[in-house]
């Protein structure tokens, strides 16, 4: 049995079967002189290429039973196969052979007789596949597997291999050990970038299979267009067409993709992400309208589009929702139309922050992107009034940090790294460590014994304007404790270096300094609190932050880098400024 | 009215109060200020009557600045606190755009000021052309209840048209935040400046509240002042410092003076 199709000179053999191939009939050969030369009578199917591609097709559809990544064998390679890419996927079946042996007792199972092998790239698994005798190549063995196989192997041109064949170039080790430099004057640069795609030396991306989207909608116009309001009427048209199937499956657009098909055979692809599922066809032609209107003149109409296409990407559940009778509270999709409004008109998305449980103030929060739904976990808790005299304590990372050398207490009562991962550890007279995981909150909490609490000394607190006297210090502290420790309005990225400092030794405040190239007379200082580097991290000295007034009522937070050592300079930084 | 005195009327000459109020509708009428859309009151007597609507206008534009290079976020702790403020009253949240280079504000410092940082949304963008652009998207949609902007440079009389025009009938908190010393003629109604001021202490001398000084440099239908502003982030309340503290000495030099 053997296919033939109609070619230049008459009908040519392009496929013979096992049979056939037995007899000598190999592809390529008229079919007249093959049926003169041998006395069997052949039967013979004229070639079909649209429904072997269509075949091919639904071969491939069928393989993404392995991997999602599958891309058929394009005209170099005769477009008789598929290449899957199974990294990261192998092991669902075991192991890269195990997979291989499925696929095959599969495929013969359906009574395709195929040749399947694995390598690190597809040029390799290509021609042990088509060449050589399948199975599978241990990576790095690359130029050890190929080296005995014919040059054809590579997927070069037609007239190529031959004309190697004609300079005794016959198998791929040839090639890999000859000059390069010859090689590509006399046969192009296409040579040697399949040897070398062939050895992993450069990359060979797969054209993947595309999944065809379930929504889309299509429309040819007889003129092309190309001003932009023709186009954002005509993807609003699109949108409203596919609206009600969208509607009847309780979908809303997540992603679109508009495909502009312009006439010289150019196609341009502007993709639209929303925040929040939609099926309102006038929100995505004025997004449509803001990223034109981004684009300008990089879009480049041409002559015109004649083809415009609107793929629904990505899709979300989207409920029927009930609709206030009132007017009033704020609507999560609402912001969400904002949010993708300024990225299509501008770029960047708008972000939020969020708390981050660490203690380090750099690492205390994190900006995220907007997304729908996502509750932050800010907690407000605003300290009692001074004169109520609560016993409250602040959130325990003011106590945690104090250092214990400096209370005066023993080691039982003051904290150490170790309940940062045991909370039961701590005594209930030091408040409870969970509090310190949700931000900067303190809070009334009902602590057993208020005299204890007042009793706890928080650090020296050098107020430089206080009267001397542990009377006045122990009334500052006491004022300290209802609150949270204080932070800044801006925090600087990371804490730039104050220059010039004058500060009492060994662990002072600083009087003066200069930053930015201004000079600060420090009025007022309120501190230490200490701030030690997470222990379970490379260790960074400990940092004890003052929050320092300046003369003229500018506030700053500085930080001592270190413990005070006499051998070893001071170093302050400035490391945020309060409003 | 006065041709009715004239001629002999015998109903007593309108009150003068009245007559003011009518004068002043007809100048509000003028000056394109129609219709109260709302107000953000400072809940300060003294500064709420020199605002023409007694407090900050929604759906205005209003400029601040800080007075010296150093006091930027003395006027971003203001501009805050007003949201705050703000915020408080109302559900919604608030959309700040800051050109690139400017700091962003610190989460745990937000919620020190008494601004929930859930509720602020932060965008930063290329320059200021895009800050007023992204504005103006803030201003159209809906769910939002104030929209700040940090711009690098003055705030031009055309920008300030059309951010003025995107206001429209909406009742948005709409504050513009301009480094100091680029003063430009806009359509601003309210422009403030704002210096680093003394914290205010508490009974033990420890910083307890941030403290500003403010001046009123414009106030379209009002009048200007001066005043030293604290502000409580517990109960999103402006207090005035000075009649607080009663001692000058602790309330901090008075610059413009010095």
């Amino acid at each position: 049995m053997v296919v033939a199709a109609m070619e230049a000179n008459g009908l040519r053999i392009v496929a013979a079967d096992e049979a056939a191939w037995a007899l000598g009939l190999r592809p390529g050969e008229p079919l007249a002189r093959a049926r003169a030369r041998i006395n069997v009578p052949i039967r013979v199917y004229p070639a079909d290429p649209p429904a072997d591609a269509a075949a091919l097709d639904r071969l491939c559809l069928w393989a993404k039973r392995y991997t999602p990544t599958v891309a058929a064998f394009g005209a170099e390679e005769g477009r008789d196969g598929f290449f899957l890419d199974i990294a990261g996927a192998s092991h669902l079946f075991g192991n890269e052979s195990a997979l291989l042996a499925d696929l095959a007792r599969r495929l013969a199972a359906n009574g395709l007789a195929a040749r399947v092998a694995v390598a690190n790239t597809p040029g390799c698994a290509f021609a042990l596949s088509r060449h050589g005798r399948g199975g599978g190549v241990a990576p790095g063995a690359e130029a050890q597997a190929l080296q005995g196989l014919d040059v054809a192997a590579l997927r070069l041109a037609p007239g190529q291999a031959e004309s190697l064949r004609r300079l005794g170039l016959r198998r791929i080790g040839d090639l890999a050990g000859a000059p390069r430099a010859p090689l590509a004057r006399r046969f192009g640069e296409n040579l040697l970038l399949r040897l070398d795609q062939a050895l992993g030396r450069r990359p060979e991306p797969l054209v993947a299979l595309e999944e065809p989207h379930a929504y889309f909608a299509l429309r040819g116009f007889l003129d092309p267009i190309a001003r932009q309001e023709t186009i954002v009427a005509t993807a609003t048209r699109l949108m409203e067409s596919l609206t009600p199937r969208l509607e009847a499956a309780g979908l809303g657009a997540r992603r679109l993709d508009l495909t502009l098909f312009r006439i010289d055979g150019q196609v341009r692809s502007i993709g639209l992400s929303l925040s929040v599922p939609t099926r309102c066809a006038h929100q995505v032609g004025r997004l449509l309208d803001l990223r034109l209107d981004r684009l300008g003149p990089a879009l480049d109409a041409g002559f015109g589009f004649e083809t415009v296409r609107l793929d629904v990407a990505a899709t979300g559940p989207m409920r029927a929702s009930q609709i206030p009778l009132v007017a009033g509270g704020p609507d999560a999709a609402e912001t969400g139309h904002l949010v993708d409004a300024l990225r299509q008109r501008i770029g960047p998305s708008p972000v939020r922050l969020h708390p981050v449980a660490r203690h380090i103030p750099e690492r205390a929060e994190t900006a995220r992107p907007w997304k729908a739904g996502d509750g932050t976990g800010w907690v407000f808790l605003f300290p009692p009034k001074a004169d109520t005299e609560k016993p409250t304590i602040s959130d325990g990372r003011r106590a945690h940090d104090t250092p214990a050398f400096k209370t005066g207490r023993g080691l039982a009562d003051s904290t150490s790294p170790l309940d940062e991962v045991i909370p039961s550890l701590r005594t209930p007279a030091t408040g409870p460590l969970s509090r310190k995981e949700r931000g900067p909150v303190a809070g009334p909490l009902p602590t057993p014994c208020a005299e204890e609490d007042r009793k706890i000394p928080l650090g020296p607190l050098a107020t430089m304007q206080s009267k001397t006297g542990a009377n006045a210090l122990a009334r500052q502290q006491s004022s300290t404790i209802g609150r949270p420790p204080p932070r800044p309005l801006v925090l600087l990225g990371r804490g730039e270096a104050a220059e010039d400092v004058i500060a009492l030794v060994p662990d002072g405040p600083p009087q003066r300094f200069r930053w930015r190239r201004q000079v600060h007379r420090i009025a007022h200082a309120e501190g230490p609190e200490r701030i030690a580097d997470e222990w379970w991290r490379a260790p960074a000295p400990p940092r004890d932050y003052y929050v320092v007034e300046d003369e003229m009522g500018r506030r700053l937070w500085v930080y001592r880098e270190g413990l005070f050592s006499p051998q070893t300079p001071v170093r302050w930084f400035v490391h945020g400024l309060f409003a | 009215m006065t041709q009715n005195t004239k001629n002999g009327d015998p109903e007593t000459p309108p009150p003068a109060t009245e007559t003011l109020a009518a004068l002043r509708a007809l100048v509000s009428d003028r000056s394109g200020l129609r219709g109260a859309r709302g107000t953000v009151p400072f809940g300060i007597h003294d500064i709420d009557t020199r605002l023409a609507q007694g407090g900050l206008t929604l759906g205005h534009l209003h400029e601040i600045a800080p007075a010296a290079a150093g006091d930027e976020p003395a006027a971003l702790g203001f501009a805050l606190a007003l949201i705050a403020r703000h915020l408080a009253r109302i559900q919604g949240e608030v959309l700040v755009v800051t050109a690139r280079g400017h700091p962003l504000p610190y989460g745990h410092g937000l919620a020190g000021l008494g601004l929930d940082p859930g509720r602020v949304l932060l965008l930063e963008v290329e320059g200021d052309r895009d800050v007023y652009r992204a504005m103006e998207e803030g201003l159209r949609a809906r769910g939002l209840a104030a929209v700040a902007g940090l711009v690098d440079a003055g705030l031009p009389l055309g920008q300030s048209r059309r951010l003025h025009l995107a206001a429209g009938e909406t009742d948005r908190l709409l504050l513009v935040l301009r480094p100091a010393g680029a003063e430009s003629p806009n359509v601003a109604v309210t422009r403030w400046r704002v210096a680093a001021g003394k914290a205010l202490r508490d009974r033990f001398g420890c910083i307890e509240r941030p403290c500003w000084q403010v001046d009123l440099d414009r106030s379209r239908n009002g009048r200007t002042g001066h005043w030293l502003l604290e502000w409580d982030h517990a109960a999103h309340r402006f207090g005035l410092a000075g009649a607080l503290a009663g001692h000058a000495a602790e309330t901090g030099r008075d610059r413009r003076a010095g």
